[in-house]
């Protein structure tokens, strides 16, 4: 290969068309039909392919956030609590778990999500968050005095 | 005119009053709006309520650590924090840490941000995360690698536009060997403890 300037090195295809090709085949591999055999038509859906997946690892970091929260919501369901009251109720507690760990307790340690929702449940109550509309359910969650009462 | 700077002075104090009940109101980041809903334990004696409450939670706390004294807890399982992920492990669990993370292979590590630790019958919660010394979870680092190829493209058509790149980042597996609660919980000690100065 010589390449005398820049647009000749662009152009330039590469070693050998045999082994430029394979590469590509190899990756069509199990492609059905003519995306298989036919190299015009491999290279494009390969192309399209490597673009999706380099997309698509993006995306599945997003479809999973989602997921989380659809399920950390359902979780909150269950005990009659929004989803907005039940991670702030959190936060003011400074109990920073994450989504994905409280889907994951909801779906795994049932037990241990009731215990997440009463107690900012109950921190929401005390501090009048709007949601609430009942009053504070004192002396069901452990560690009570923790709470600011005024 | 005596009556009436009485009557002021009354008002003023109601005024002072309200501010120091209401302290903790005006303290909290929600608009003023919001917090007109705000259930007040109006006319029930609040000491009363948290001796109560404390009695309450020194049961708990007895509860849990007869079961502990007693090794009747069963498996543990915590939600503990790595390399800026959350991971809810139980013994024998392998995580996958992802990028550069410098412990080596062999290395027996225990991971000090537990954020919640539970059993059958209990959990701790950690606000965010439990006193240090607690819980100990300990793991083994066995294995250190590469990732698969990750496979950078971008195409645009019609402007001869075409990058791609490759990339393999190092992955490490741990092995959780054990979880375990070392101190009895008592309610009492834990509010004189000092919040530690270690820097994680």
């Amino acid at each position: 290969m010589v390449h005398l300037n820049i647009p000749l090195l662009v152009r330039a295809r590469g070693p050998d068309e045999f082994w430029r090709k394979r590469r590509i085949f190899k990756l069509a591999a199990h492609y059905r039909s003519r995306t298989r055999n036919v190299y015009s038509f491999a290279i494009r859906s390969v192309h399209r392919a490597l673009a999706y997946a380099t997309k698509g690892r993006k995306l599945k970091k997003l479809d999973m956030a989602q997921l989380w929260t659809t399920r950390v919501e359902a979780g909150c369901q269950q005990y009659g609590v929004a989803l907005d009251t039940f991670k702030e109720g959190l936060a003011r507690s400074d109990i920073l778990l994450n989504k994905k760990m409280l889907s994951d307790l909801a779906i795994w340690e049932p037990r241990s999500f009731e215990a997440l929702v009463k107690i900012s449940r109950e921190r929401a109550a005390v501090e009048g968050l709007p949601d609430i509309k009942q009053r504070s359910a004192f002396n069901q969650v452990y560690g009570l005095r923790n709470l600011k009462l005024d | 005119m005596s009556f009436l700077a009485q009557s002021v002075r009354q008002v003023l104090r109601q005024t002072t009053q309200r501010l120091t009940t209401t302290a903790t109101r005006a303290l909290s980041l929600s608009p003023a709006l919001l917090q007109q809903n705000k259930l007040a334990p109006s006319g029930i004696d609040i000491s009363a309520i948290a001796k109560e409450h404390q009695k309450e939670c020194q049961a708990i706390c007895d509860k849990i650590n007869q079961q502990i004294g007693k090794s009747e807890q069963g498996r543990l399982f915590a939600v503990v924090h790595l390399c800026g992920k959350q991971f809810k492990v139980t013994p024998g669990d392998i995580i996958l840490v992802e990028g550069y993370w410098p412990p080596t292979t062999g290395d027996e590590i225990s991971l000090d941000k537990v954020m919640l630790a539970g059993a059958r019958d209990f959990t701790l919660i950690g606000r965010p995360i439990l006193e240090a010394g607690q819980v100990t979870v300990k793991a083994t680092i066995i294995e250190k690698t590469l990732q698969h190829t990750k496979t950078h493209f971008k195409k645009k058509r019609r402007k001869q536009y075409m990058r791609i790149n490759f990339q393999r980042s190092p992955n490490t597996m741990i092995r959780i060997n054990s979880i375990e609660v070392n101190r009895p919980l008592n309610s009492s000690a834990e509010a004189e403890t000092q919040p530690s100065k270690r820097l994680f």
